[in-house]
């Protein structure tokens, strides 16, 4: 049975998964799941640790079931996010030439293939999924990080015609409105909207996109009383530092304290290294130029 | 057919049988008569009954109101008719003549007339002043079942058991008495013997039509409000509808229905409709165009016997066997939605149109919704979806069906809907962007269905639901009769449920957290998780509600607005002269929608709830303004806050000294209790103010109440307990003063002086007590004395032992020099807010640290400056040098990544020869070329921050998938756009913020003297310029202004600056800083500003004796204007160098001359000189000076080639 069906068991614990609830996942009461969801079910709890950064906890459970071949894309994923990209590599390959059948390991590994630029292996393991919802929403992803929005966009509408209303395709649709801009901003705010203000779904990542939606609508009084409402309540998250900053410099505000913040949480955001590379390239560049006469 | 749903009891009675009913025109009351004889008079909006009057003998068949007295008649089956004073309660009089059971009795609606209609075959009419039958109308040749007069003119209709209904003219009747003046003797005759005129020839009444059609009796008979039409019903089961003319009357059709006979049948007073009862105990309409039964109503058991019509409003009454109910043909709430500042509602003529809340304006009709339902049955409710531009209707017809309809882009007219997706159910709701709920009652399940209406889901809800409700963003609430449940879509879960019997109306706060559940008589207020916050009870009924956006619930009786805070506090706004139905509340503004779906605005007084709501949440500088400036008063609100514990508060309002004085004891002002009781000065509030401040510790105030008493005993005890000597010793002097030795006494003791006691003692005779005294406390002598002057020797008094004399202990601590430590009473936190806002005045007048501060700034900039200035920016010219333009669209782009699509940063950087966008792109390099060509930048350094500032903003990070880095998407300022060929980045700090807020900040920094902070103010606000986009023409002429102005503050502040570097004890150093004083003055800044350069200039000049440059700026300053103290000034240093207008040092400055001033060696540049100029900021320097970097930009290249800055493509945005 497809377990993204509006009436499978696994519903709730994937939607609170993609909305970004971890501890809710982790959290979920899995003890009245039929045999064939318990493992599905405890994968997804294993995903929610590593996102919350549990990694070490998520190795250690498991080390001894590296047979499954679940478990062990699991165990490349928490390698792969705790730096040991090698490992990671090496583990995401094997499993990708023996398991390619395999969901989980089709959307883990492709996400470990990804991680390391390995995009068009990534695409290729994805290529041969069944009906697998996240597998496309990491295709839209994959496909968007190469900024090939027209690919992105046959692969949205190909998944809309037979799962239309799942919290994936809507979220993937999202992305994509998001890139192509226009109208699409609006019915992107839309989704996060209806998923932040609804208490089984609010959580950081809704939010946030909630409120790039609105700095991309140009209505940033509103992005910013989302995001301080959520700064409050997530101190920790990198993204919504990361936007916060953004919407600063936007609003002519200080950013510094920000940026202090975000190089604790996650030093190795794509916003630091950028600014930190624009900021050698400025001055390789402003070097090229002097006036003829210094004073 | 089905009974229908529409049709809407408000009122019901238990009562026997009711025979006649009379609705009172202007009041909520129904008269109803009973066939026990009895009158009722019945509040059907309240559900009381007022009255009962029972004098008739027998069954009461016919009532009716008078139009204007108070006053109404009824006839029964005594024979009699009656007239009562509803008032007094009392029967006026009765009038006799029938000779058999009365059926029915009407007012006229203007004349003094009352007509009845008898079993005794005969109609009369009876005038009510003289109480004197004044026509008796014979014909019919059976009972008269019924006998009405037309509205307007004179025609009476009856109906009779003789299967006829006859139409009577009575002009003839009205001629004879409407000309009382001339009576005849004849008219006195006749109208003496009405009886015995009628029989022979009589013309006062004729019948002028007879209308034969129903084969069995008629009972009812009624004229329609304004067409020549009648309706009949009878005992052969039709209810018949005639027409009439001049001449003649016909049989127009029959309506056939009713299966048993037909009791009475009448026009509907507004609609063309017809409503009859029947004793097959149903209540039927019809349409009165096509004959057709529209809806119908059954009892179970009781048969109907009468019906009624209010004369205004949509209300109509039956009489059955075991009572009356009062009842509506159809809602007249109309439906509505609304978002944002729109309001969706439908029309009577179900026309679907908009209401601008902002604008108050109308929209022309969008949408007709004719077909909806059926033609009598207005729709029930209406979802709107802003994402898809989409309305849900709902209408009761057919057992309940609803409509998804896409509203048109424009309003153009009442068009037809197309592509309308429809089905069954009572109720629908938009849930989501792309989903609504319906719900079916018969079913019980409620189904989520997508835009093409095809079901995704269903739901079982609790048993018993009636209706449901948008619960939140992904959730339903389900109604129960006696609950409210929150239930979870996508869970499919129930999340919460609260006990709230009857629920109606659900109504969301506009933060969504609060929800307040509207049933009829109650309002209970939930959160958004059904958590009851507080709950309220009305009488009347309660209609509607909104909330305002600080979080108060305004809500409508059918009769009040009111509101009602979140912990429960409620209070009336307003009367209402008509029910409305609220829809929205903005400031004093209540914007409703009335019974004929008009939107109105109701202008309402919000003080007392802002008041009590920022007193709940101790918004102390609301309150303040609320008290500053309005008229908040009145004993309510006064106890209103004494009840909530606020009496400071409550301080505030009053003015009556005794009030004031409770007040302030209450909360512990006792400065301001001290303040009354002296305005009152009765010792009633001494003694209270003096027990008040005991307790306070506050012993000065007890002194004085004391004082005021002339409670001397208590006086000197507290000056004994506070340790005061010196009062003591006064108090004793006044005891001995007043003669009073008891307080004499009790002072001593206090006071420990034992001479004075026995003094005392000896003053009133107390010998032994004196000697005892004496003796005691060891004074021999004095007890010596006593006894010598007693005449006793010492062993004539037998002493008890003594023992050591007690004294009174003293206080250590004077504590009379202060007061008691004690809780600090007076200030509260509203109290410190109205001192706190004294405070922040003041520091507004100190904020202007300027040594001669009297200048205003103006408000943006100063026109006149800066249009001067226009030929200066010769060096900013935007036209000339195509070629280099030309280039620009050049700039190489390098893409990144192959095989995959280029970012939307390329795009930007391909799309734009604009520096600031290339910038945002990231392409560091290409912007930096651009701003070579353009101004001849060379020196990039200071602009880094600014660049790293353009370049943040410029992209956002959505997170998706968990384990891969986030979406970066990049943030546009073309957000309608989506070709990918015109999209553009956003860039921060746009022109408008840099006028309205960066340059005031380099004004005030002119103004408050802080020059160094202008120089790097107006320094970023030119480098902010440097890279950044406008968006029209206009902008860039706005933005060359704003570059001038910035450079002409930095020149002249860095003048000044250089100025104050110079030591002025040499001679050369006085010298120059003569001369920088001077071109202080030079640079076009605000007049305002330049009175202060010129008066700097004026006074320094002037002190060291160089009158004629003195006076040169003192003219100048006059020239200019503007604030008297300064011209003051300047016109005294005037008159002063005006007697030697010479310079004690020569300096190079030449007020007459036209010059510039070099922005790098501060000095003049006379025209026709060699300079050159900076190609971005338009800066003049001598010629030396050329290929170094401008001083007054750090960044561009003085004398450099340069094409002119762009800001602005035409057709970019």
């Amino acid at each position: 049975m497809d377990p993204f069906s509006a009436e499978g068991e696994l519903l709730n614990i994937h939607n609170a998964f993609h909305s970004g609830q971890y501890q809710e996942v982790i959290d979920f009461e899995t003890a009245a799941l039929s045999p064939e969801n318990q493992l599905p079910a405890r994968v997804l709890k294993l995903r929610a640790q590593i996102s919350l950064g549990q990694t070490d906890e998520v190795l250690a459970a498991v080390s001894t079931e590296e047979d499954t071949p679940d478990l062990a894309a699991v165990k490349a994923l928490a390698l792969q996010v705790t730096g040991k990209a090698d490992d990671a590599l090496q583990l995401a390959q094997d499993l990708a030439e023996n398991y390619p059948e395999n969901a989980t390991v089709e959307v883990l590994a492709a996400t470990v293939l990804q991680a390391q630029e390995q995009s068009e292996e990534a695409l290729s393991l994805l290529s041969k999924h069944q009906g697998n919802l996240e597998a496309v929403a990491l295709i839209v992803q994959i496909h968007l990080q190469q900024n090939r929005t027209d690919l992105a966009l046959k692969e949205v509408q190909a998944a809309k015609r037979w799962a239309q209303d799942s919290l994936l395709v809507n979220l993937a649709e999202s992305w994509l409105g998001l890139r192509v801009g226009g109208e699409q901003y609006q019915s992107a705010f839309y989704v996060y909207e209806e998923l932040a203000s609804a208490p089984s779904s609010s959580a950081a990542l809704s939010i946030v996109g909630q409120a790039v939606a609105e700095i991309h609508l140009g209505r940033l009084p509103e992005a910013e009383a989302a995001l301080s409402a959520a700064m409050e309540k997530y101190p920790e998250d990198a993204e919504l530092i990361a936007n916060t900053i953004v919407l600063n410099v936007l609003s002519g505000k200080p950013t510094e304290d920000l940026e202090s913040r975000l190089q604790q949480a996650q030093p190795s955001h794509a916003l630091l290294t950028d600014i930190e590379e624009k900021s050698a390239l400025f001055d390789t560049a402003a070097a090229k130029y002097a006036p003829k006469v210094s004073s | 057919m089905q009974s229908s749903p529409t049709m809407l009891t408000k009122f019901e009675s238990k009562s026997s049988r009711a025979k006649g009913i009379a609705f009172h025109p202007t009041r909520p009351w129904i008269l109803v008569s009973l066939h026990s004889s009895t009158i009722q008079l019945w509040d059907y909006r309240m559900g009381t009954l007022i009255d009962r009057f029972e004098e008739h003998d027998g069954p009461v068949r016919g009532v009716d109101f008078h139009p204007t007295q108070p006053l109404f008649v009824s006839g029964g089956d005594d024979y009699k008719i009656k007239v009562w004073n509803y008032q007094t309660r009392r029967c006026l009089f009765t009038l006799n003549g029938h000779l058999d059971y009365v059926r029915t009795v009407f007012f006229h609606p203007e004349l003094p007339w009352i007509l009845s209609a008898s079993d005794d075959q005969t109609i009369r009419i009876w005038n009510w002043q003289n109480r004197s039958l004044i026509c008796t109308m014979t014909g019919h040749n059976h009972y008269v079942m019924c006998a009405q007069f037309h509205p307007t003119e004179d025609l009476i209709a009856s109906a009779s058991l003789d299967q006829s209904v006859r139409i009577w003219d009575i002009s003839g009747l009205r001629k004879k008495h409407s000309a009382p003046t001339s009576i005849s003797f004849e008219d006195q005759m006749a109208r003496a013997n009405p009886n015995q005129a009628d029989m022979f020839g009589n013309t006062d009444a004729i019948v002028k039509f007879v209308l034969e059609g129903h084969d069995r009796g008629v009972n009812w008979v009624s004229f329609h409000p304004t067409l020549p039409l009648i309706v009949s019903a009878g005992d052969d089961r039709l209810i018949k509808l005639w027409r009439m003319s001049e001449t003649k009357a016909w049989e127009v059709d029959t309506c056939r229905g009713h299966f048993q006979n037909a009791s009475a049948a009448l026009f509907h007073p507004h609609q063309d409709l017809i409503l009859s009862v029947g004793e097959d105990k149903t209540i039927r309409v019809w349409d009165l165009n096509k004959r057709t039964s529209v809806q119908s109503f059954k009892r179970d058991v009781d048969r109907f016997w009468v019906v009624a019509a209010h004369p205004k409003i949509n209300l109509f009454a039956a009489g059955h066997d075991t009572g009356v109910m009062v009842f509506k043909l159809e809602r007249e709430r109309p439906a509505s939605a609304v978002y944002q500042n729109q309001l969706f509602y439908i029309t009577k003529e179900k026309h679907v149109k908009s209401y601008d809340f902002a604008k108050n304006v109308e929209s022309p009709p969008m949408l007709s919704l004719r077909k909806l339902g059926s033609p009598w049955v207005p729709p029930r409710t209406v979802s709107y979806n802003p994402a898809e531009r989409a309305i849900l209707v709902t209408s009761p017809a057919d057992s309940g069906t609803y409509e998804l309809i896409h509203l048109p882009r424009d309003a153009t007219g009442a068009v037809e809907p197309t592509d309308v997706k429809r089905g069954q159910a009572t109720s629908a709701v938009f849930v989501a962007r792309n989903r609504f709920a319906v719900f079916n009652p018969s079913t019980q399940q409620v189904d989520i269905k997508d835009l093409s209406n095809s079901t995704t889901k269903t739901i079982k809800p609790p048993a018993g639901t009636t209706d449901i409700y948008f619960g939140g963003t992904g959730c339903l609430l389900f109604i129960t009769p006696t609950t409210v449940v929150l239930f979870d879509i996508q869970q499919k879960k129930q999340l919460a449920e609260v006990t709230v019997s009857g629920v109606k109306y659900v109504v969301w706060s506009n933060d969504g957290l609060y929800c307040a559940l509207l049933s009829k008589h109650n309002v209970t207020i939930v959160t958004k998780t059904l958590e009851q916050v507080s709950t309220l009870h009305e009488t009347i009924r309660i209609k509607s509600a909104t909330w305002d956006d600080a979080g108060v619930l305004i809500y409508s009786t059918l009769n009040h607005v009111k509101y009602s805070l979140l912990n429960g506090d409620n209070g009336i706004i307003r009367t209402l002269d008509q029910t409305v139905y609220l829809v929205r509340v903005k400031g004093r503004s209540v914007y409703c929608l009335d019974r004929n779906a008009q939107p109105r605005v109701l202008e309402i007084d919000p003080t007392e709830y802002r008041f009590k709501l920022a007193l709940v949440k101790r918004n102390y500088d609301e309150m303040l303004q609320i008290i500053k400036t309005s008229s908040l008063v009145g004993q309510s609100i006064i106890s209103y806050l004494q009840k909530k514990g606020y009496p400071e508060i409550a301080l505030q309002f009053v003015q009556d000294p005794q009030t004031r004085f409770d007040l302030a004891l209450e909360c512990g002002n006792l400065e301001v209790a001290t303040e009354m009781a002296r305005e009152l000065d009765r010792p009633n509030f001494w003694n209270r103010l003096g027990a008040e401040a005991l307790a306070h510790g506050n012993h000065q105030t007890v002194e004085m109440t004391y004082q005021k008493q002339r409670n001397f005993d208590k006086l000197s005890f507290l000056y004994l307990a506070t340790g005061d000597q010196e009062k003591l010793s006064r108090m004793a002097k006044i005891a001995e003063h007043r003669g009073d030795f008891t307080s004499r006494f009790q002072n001593a003791i206090y006071r420990g002086d034992v001479e004075d006691r026995i003094q005392m003692f000896k003053e009133v005779d107390q010998y032994p007590l004196a000697y005892l005294t004496a003796k005691s406390n060891g004074l021999i002598e004095e007890a010596e004395s006593i006894l010598e002057a007693c005449g006793l020797t010492e062993d004539q008094i037998s002493l008890p032992s003594l023992q050591q004399p007690l004294n009174v202990p003293h206080p250590i601590v004077p504590t009379f020099k202060s007061k008691w430590p004690v809780k600090a009473a007076g200030h509260s936190s509203f109290e410190k807010a109205l001192l706190g806002e004294v405070g922040a005045a003041d520091e507004e007048d100190a904020g202007d640290a300027y040594e001669f501060d009297e200048a205003e700034p103006e408000a943006v900039l100063a026109k006149d400056t800066l249009e001067d200035e226009e030929e200066d920016a010769s060096g900013w010219d935007m036209g000339d040098d195509i070629n280099v333009e030309e280039d620009v669209e050049f700039v190489n782009v390098e893409s990144t990544e192959t095989g995959a699509g280029s970012s939307e940063a390329d795009l930007w950087a391909r799309n734009s020869p604009l520096a600031a966008d290339h910038v945002a792109a990231g392409s560091f390099d290409t912007a930096m070329q651009l701003l070579n060509r353009q101004v001849g930048a060379v020196q990039f350094a200071p602009l880094k921050d600014r660049f790293l500032e353009v370049f943040k903003a410029s992209k956002t990070y959505l997170p998706a998938s968990t384990g891969l880095p986030p979406l970066v998407n990049y943030v546009r300022r073309t957000t309608e756009e989506t070709d990918s060929r015109k999209v553009l980045p956003i860039i921060p700090r746009d022109l408008e913020q840099i006028a309205s807020v960066e340059l005031q900040e380099g004004y005030n920094a002119m103004r408050a003297n802080k020059l160094e902070d202008g120089v790097k103010i107006f320094k970023k606000i030119l480098h902010t310029l440097l890279v950044n986009t406008v968006s029209s023409e206009a902008d860039v002429e706005q933005a060359k202004k704003i570059i001038s102005t910035a450079r002409e503050y930095i020149l002249a502040m860095s003048i000044e600056l250089e100025r104050r570097t110079i030591a002025t004890d040499s001679e050369e150093g006085l010298k120059r800083s003569l001369e920088l004083s001077a071109y202080f003055t030079i640079p076009k800044l605000e007049v305002a500003h330049r009175q202060l350069a010129l008066m700097a200039a004026m006074k320094f000049s002037f002190a060291n004796k160089n009158y004629n440059s003195a006076l040169g700026f003192a003219n100048r300053m006059l020239a200019n204007g503007g604030s008297a103290k300064l011209l003051e000034q300047a016109r005294k240093i005037k008159a002063q160098c005006e007697r030697n207008p010479s310079d004690a040092i020569d300096i190079e400055f030449d007020q007459f001359a036209e010059f510039d001033i070099c922005a790098a060696s501060y000095t003049p540049i006379f025209s026709g000189s060699p300079c050159v100029t900076d190609p971005f900021t338009g800066a003049k320097y001598h010629e030396q000076y050329k290929g170094s970097v401008c001083r007054v930009s750090d960044v561009t290249e003085i004398g450099a080639p340069a094409s002119g800055l762009r800001l602005f493509v035409p057709g970019q945005y």
